[in-house]
């Protein structure tokens, strides 16, 4: 066992679309600034920061954390698709729990441009390049966003399967807005009904346009630290690390012919077994979930790759409302990266950040009542799981 | 949050003994800072008493609370002395926070020397003078933290105040170079300009007011400046009752000037005004370098210049672009403006303005000039086209050149997107020259034409700008021309010429050429531009305008319709040299004038291929192993599938009752389709007799048959040649409606039978698949199959589309009937697919693969009864 790691600074971005926000650093500049003056320390006492983003030239990590101090410190750049941000926060955790160092900044930001997630790179072989085929085994190629078609399929393979209505995969989208509309960081907060998630243009049936996220530019930041490090600057009872675990493709992402799996069912799944492993809890002492809801789809097949509910019964988890205030868990009161937005590199801070507000019970309209024990789940694809596990004694 | 504390910092803080100094000195002194309390004694008036009770009754306070502090009661001025206080009594000093002030208002009117020597000497030098004395500590420590006090007085300036003003901004100065100094030592400099009650404004401010300006709203700010998390360093903040805030300075986008020429004069600053004082494009420099950019910029990118017309930079940075289409229809019409096919018998010039021509139809050459410029004639027509920076009206403009540059050749029809930019502007004062670049695109992006045009403003130059190249090109060889060709224009050229787009009345009504002073309607130049490109064409290239690649003109004359243009012609080595003159007047109209040819044609450049996944790029049946859907579709498969279409159409060979012969090249082979004789055939080889035959490429027959492409197009592009009855050939289009699912199977069929991809000719045609059965044919088969299922009580609801039908299945009585589910009994699941989705269900694809495709999809209901569709397979 490693140093206790603990969460003392959060801080994000209200998330924008593309075009109406800040530049990257200045974004990560703000996310930076907000969370030194939660942890109530200086850029000074950072020993290391770990920046996470996907789009933009090497070492752009550097250019965005010098906005808070030219220190000199080791600075890393951190590039793990849409799991970027939880990639940073895991590197910053292993330094502070392998006694490396005693405060280390995770900071994420990303400046999205418009329109879908495509390919930079046309002239080598894709990182996507085992996934994939997969997919044009099992169900072809279209002309919907290639993401959408992803996690779409995995929607539809999952109906085919378990008889799930499209109504399911709209619900989680309403749900998303009603959370969402207590969240000043939230991209969009009004409400949505069912019918109107169904009426919404279909991208990739069974997913229409609001059971997809949207392209977003925002920053978030964390600042982790050693027991002896809290201590000295009087930081009392702060939220904690209490496990953390990554996972990538497993032979069941590529030999299966599973859209489900293809899409990281089983990383998720180990990730978070070996999470419920290492911190001796489970699903049931958890209470609030911020999960990876690029699509409503995936929010849907991650409850029970979460093991929030057993494989199959998602539907009847969702309809008994078991995501929501009131029922079992919580799953994304922030609105989640449906309605928040997501921003690929800030995303993983920004779940981060709701929930220590949650566990420090400062998340406002928000809060989780007796909100004690919190789980993060991000995913990229290509691909890398990150699942945390929070506490606040 | 951890509380910022001061322990073992000393703090010097000026001009201590009362208000906001005071209230500073107690803030840090409570926070753990040991503090030289200095202050000279005395009211606002400064230096009255030089009693020391100000300083000492602070220094007492401070020690009864707990803390450490001693007193100073030397002038600021004399820093050294203030600094001596900290390092005799403590040995160091962190932190300078610079308040001391006095101040002597009057307006500037009735100030005195001294008035202002005062003020300046207590705020700017005493400011100067503690900081100079304590800086050498602060750089041997690393560390330091220096506070100056300002006021928005010096910031915005206040009546009566200009000693102060001058004083309170100079100390904003002194800040933020030493910040530059002690940056890398650890220094921190920053300013307030607060407003807190004080002696300075217990004169000026009514009592309620001062009462919320309480000096402890201020000096929390400057204890966070002062401590050692702050990294904050040449800031300027405001403060004063609970609000902070940080100022920093703005600069608008501003105007650079052409300073190459003697242009700018304060006339010119006054006209470019309201743009340097613009903020809407504001950037806020925050150091030299940034303040600096613009200028190095305007150093190394010199403006370029311009008046009231033409603004050079903006011009030369703008684009502008516009879309449109033309058929056979307009270039027909151009050929007849221009001229062409005087003589209809006349088969080469015929194929310009006749569709059908048998030689295939061409574009007349210099229409490649027209679809750009008519962009822009309708764009100006609509208001919507406008170059930035060039705001001179058409009345100014005379078309000077023309030169126009042929990509590829001229399509019968095309849709192309044009970008419009500004290639050079000259300043040939008093006019002004201004070169607009046309580039035109087909829809795949490659460029198609490029076009220049010299525009002739009239009045516009001056600026000093640029003169331009002056000497002129294309001089004609002194010997006889090799060509000449003479050809007098009809009187009523223009008005057909004008039908092409240019609708100036000037080449139409009477009128309107007398106000410009002509006698009669001109020619436009562009229609001379398109005789004398058809004299070249006549001249040089057998009358085939596709072999002209480039001309280039200056139109130096206009020509009245019914005079006679004689063109003389030289060839220069590569290029053609040219100029034509109107015999009557004796006159030069164009002139310095070239053009080149082809030696062979530009090769249409191809469509670009769409990256689609072999996968889905045919229907395929799901189950077919993966190598035999990588393997490309022949034409024996299209052939093999056609004849089993044949089959089930018979009554193709009624209604179209032709024999189709192909002539195939590339890899060479013949084919033929008989929808005449008998029940009708697809085969390979010769037809005993073709009605029409066509003689095209493997490729070309593929995507005709394939639907992928339009046979009329490769006709009129050449690729496809036709003999015999043409019209016949039209009727090729009744073979749209070939199932691809036929040519896979087709495919499927052939390679299990071992017959490789490349052996065209061999493979045996005969109907190798059953044509896909409607929706009818199966649900009547179903409807004799069912059994009841006692297991599953379900009903099914099938919307069938392509032809449209419903049709519905009752499970638990084991019955199919047609519409759909009715009365008590409503479906419980409703299905949605192709009817020739129902054949691959027939055919034994698993329905889950047909859903997670997409194919069949759930409307309604519960989709795990879909399941139960695995009923269809086989029951044919």
């Amino acid at each position: 066992m490693g140093n206790r790691v603990n969460v003392i600074g959060v801080g994000m971005t209200k998330f924008a679309k593309p075009g109406a926000s800040k530049d990257y650093h200045e974004m990560a500049q703000e996310a930076g600034l907000l969370a030194l003056k939660d942890a109530g320390i200086g850029y000074n006492e950072i020993q290391q920061a770990y920046a996470g983003y996907v789009y933009g030239d090497s070492t752009c990590g550097q250019r965005a954390v010098y906005e808070l101090g030219i220190t000199g410190i080791p600075v890393i750049n951190v590039n793990n698709n849409c799991s970027t941000g939880s990639t940073a926060l895991y590197l910053a955790r292993q330094a502070i729990e392998g006694g490396l160092a005693e405060c280390v900044l995770a900071i994420g930001f990303e400046k999205m441009e418009k329109g879908a997630l495509g390919t930079k790179y046309n002239d080598r072989e894709s990182p996507m390049g085992m996934h994939i085929p997969v997919m044009m085994d099992v169900q072809g190629f279209n002309n919907a966003p290639p993401a959408a078609q992803m996690f779409g399929g995995a929607g539809r393979e999952h109906r085919w399967k378990y008889g799930t209505k499209k109504e399911t995969f709209a619900k989680i989208s309403s749900k998303a807005r009603v959370h969402a509309a207590n969240n000043p960081y939230a991209m969009f907060r009004e409400l949505l009904t069912v019918e109107e998630v169904l009426a919404s243009p279909e991208v990739f049936d069974p997913l229409t346009r609001f059971g997809c996220c949207p392209p977003t530019c925002g920053a978030g930041a964390a600042i982790l630290c050693s027991d002896a490090f809290a201590e000295k600057h009087g930081i009392k009872n702060p939220v904690y690390i209490a496990a953390q675990s990554m996972a990538t493709d497993v032979p069941s992402s590529f030999d299966e012919k599973s859209m489900i799996k293809m899409v990281g069912f089983d990383m998720t799944k180990n990730a978070a077994n070996d999470v419920y492993e290492k911190s001796g809890l489970g699903p049931e002492d958890i209470q609030v979930i911020e999960l990876h809801d690029c699509f409503s789809a995936n929010e849907l097949i991650t409850y029970e790759a979460l093991g929030l509910c057993p494989e199959g019964e998602a539907e009847k988890f969702i309809w008994d409302e078991d995501n929501t205030y009131g029922g079992k868990f919580v799953t994304n009161p922030s609105g989640g990266l449906l309605s928040k937005g997501h921003p690929l590199g800030a995303t993983g801070l920004a779940q981060c950040t709701e929930l220590v507000w949650q566990l420090r019970g400062t998340a406002d309209k928000r809060q989780v009542e007796g909100a004690r024990v919190a789980l993060q789940h991000n995913l990229g694809l290509g691909g890398a799981c990150v699942v945390t596990m929070y506490r606040r004694d | 949050m951890s509380e910022l504390r001061f322990d073992d910092r000393v703090a010097i803080v000026t001009g201590a003994g009362g208000g906001l100094g005071r209230e500073h000195a107690m803030l840090l002194a409570s926070l753990g800072a040991k503090v030289v309390v200095n202050d000279l004694g005395g009211g606002i008036a400064g230096g009255d008493g030089e009693s020391s009770s100000p300083a000492d009754a602070v220094v007492a306070e401070i020690k009864a609370l707990g803390g450490e502090a001693v007193a100073n009661y030397d002038s600021v001025t004399d820093g050294e002395k203030v600094v001596k206080t900290a390092i005799d009594t403590w040995g160091r000093v962190d932190i300078v926070i610079n308040n001391a002030g006095i101040l002597r208002d009057m307006s500037f009117k009735k100030m005195a020397q001294k008035d202002w020597d005062i003020v300046i000497a207590v705020h700017l030098q005493g400011a100067q003078s503690v900081s100079m004395a304590a800086w050498p500590y602060m750089l041997e420590a690393k560390f330091g933290r220096i506070v100056m006090t300002t006021s928005a007085a010096g910031i915005y300036g206040n009546f009566g105040q200009a000693n102060y003003s001058a004083a309170k901004l100079g100390m904003v100065g002194l800040a933020n170079t030493l910040s530059i100094e002690g940056a890398s030592k650890n220094i921190k400099v920053n300013t307030i300009a607060p407003i807190a009650a004080s002696r300075l404004t217990e004169t000026v401010m009514p009592p309620d007011l001062l009462e919320n300006l309480k000096p402890e709203y201020v000096s929390p700010l400057v204890a966070w400046l002062a401590h050692e998390d702050c990294e904050e360093t040449k800031g300027l903040f405001e403060v004063g009752a609970g609000y902070v805030a940080k100022l920093r300075w703005q600069r608008t986008k501003g105007h650079a000037f052409c300073v190459k020429s003697a242009a700018i004069t304060p006339d010119a600053v006054a006209a470019q005004w309201d743009k340097i004082t613009d903020f809407d494009e504001a950037e806020n420099p925050a150091d030299i370098n940034a303040a600096l950019g613009p200028v190095l910029n305007a150093i190394n990118n010199p403006s370029k210049g311009g008046n009231e017309f033409i603004d050079v930079d903006l011009a030369m940075a703008g684009e502008y672009t516009a879309e449109n289409s033309y058929d056979e229809r307009d270039l027909s019409i151009y050929a007849l403006g221009i001229g062409a096919a005087e003589d209809p018998l006349d088969a080469k010039e015929l194929a310009q303005v006749y569709e059908m021509s048998g030689d295939g139809f061409k574009a007349a050459a210099t229409y490649a000039a027209m679809p750009a410029m008519n962009a822009m004639l309708e764009g100006a027509k609509t208001g919507k086209f406008s170059m930035p920076g060039l705001n001179y009206g058409f009345d100014r403009v005379l078309h000077g050149e023309q030169y126009t540059e042929i990509k590829q050749t001229l399509l019968p029809s095309a849709t192309l997107s044009h970008t419009f930019s500004v290639k050079d502007i000259y300043d040939k004062a008093p006019n002004a020259v201004v070169i607009v670049a046309m580039s035109s695109k087909d829809e795949n992006g490659n460029e198609v034409v490029y076009n220049e045009q010299t525009i002739f403003v009239r009045g516009a130059g001056g600026w000093g700008g640029d003169r331009g190249p002056s000497a002129s090109a294309n001089e004609l060889p002194s010997r006889q021309p090799d060509q000449v060709v003479v050809e007098k224009v009809p009187l009523n050229q223009a008005l057909l010429y004008r039908l092409s787009g240019d609708w100036n009345p000037l080449h139409a009504d009477p009128n309107m050429a007398k106000a410009f002073g002509f006698d009669k309607p001109i020619l436009h130049g562009m229609c001379t531009f398109g005789y004398v490109g058809r004299h070249i064409v006549s001249a040089f290239c057998d009358n085939d305008p596709r072999y002209l690649k480039s001309i280039k003109v200056r139109f130096a004359e206009s020509v009245f319709p019914g005079e006679t243009i004689e063109t003389r012609l030289w060839k220069e080595g590569g290029k053609i040299i040219f100029e034509s003159r109107v015999q009557e007047r004796d006159l030069v109209v164009i002139r310095h004038a070239a053009a080149e040819l082809f030696d062979e044609l530009p090769k249409a450049i191809a469509k670009k291929v769409v990256k689609m996944p072999k996968v889905t790029s045919v229907d395929a049946p799901a189950d077919a192993p993966e190598e035999e859907i990588n393997d490309a579709i022949i034409l024996a498969d299209i052939f093999s599938a056609l004849s089993s279409f044949i089959e089930t159409r018979q009554n193709l060979i009624k209604e179209v009752g032709t024999v189709f012969q192909f002539d195939v090249s590339d890899p060479d082979s013949n084919w033929f389709i008989d929808l005449k004789n008998g029940e009708g055939s697809a085969a390979n080889g010769l037809a005993e007799k073709a009605d029409v035959t066509l003689a095209l490429s493997a490729d070309n027959l593929m995507g005709i048959l394939t639907g992928k492409a339009d046979a009329q197009k490769m006709f009129f592009s050449g690729d496809l040649k036709i003999s015999g009855n043409m019209m016949a050939s039209n009727k090729l289009t009744v073979l749209a409606d070939l199932d691809p699912a036929l040519v896979v199977a087709a495919k499927t069929e052939r390679l299990a039978n071992g017959a490789g991809a490349t052996d065209v000719k061999a493979t045996a045609v005969a109907p190798v698949v059953k044509v896909a059965p409607q929706a009818g044919t199966i649900f009547k088969a179903l409807a004799t199959k069912i059994t009841k299922n006692k297991k599953v009580n379900a009903i099914i609801q099938f919307n069938v589309g392509s032809p449209d039908s419903t049709w519905t299945v009752d499970l638990a009585k084991g019955s199919v009937s047609e519409g759909d589910a009715s009365g008590d009994a409503n479906s419980d699941v409703v299905i949605d697919l192709e009817d020739k989705v129902l054949a691959q269900l027939v055919n034994g694809v698993d329905p889950a693969v047909l859903f997670q495709k997409g194919e069949l999809s759930v409307s309604a209901g519960d989709v795990l009864l879909a399941h139960n569709i695995e009923f269809f397979e086989g029951v044919l």
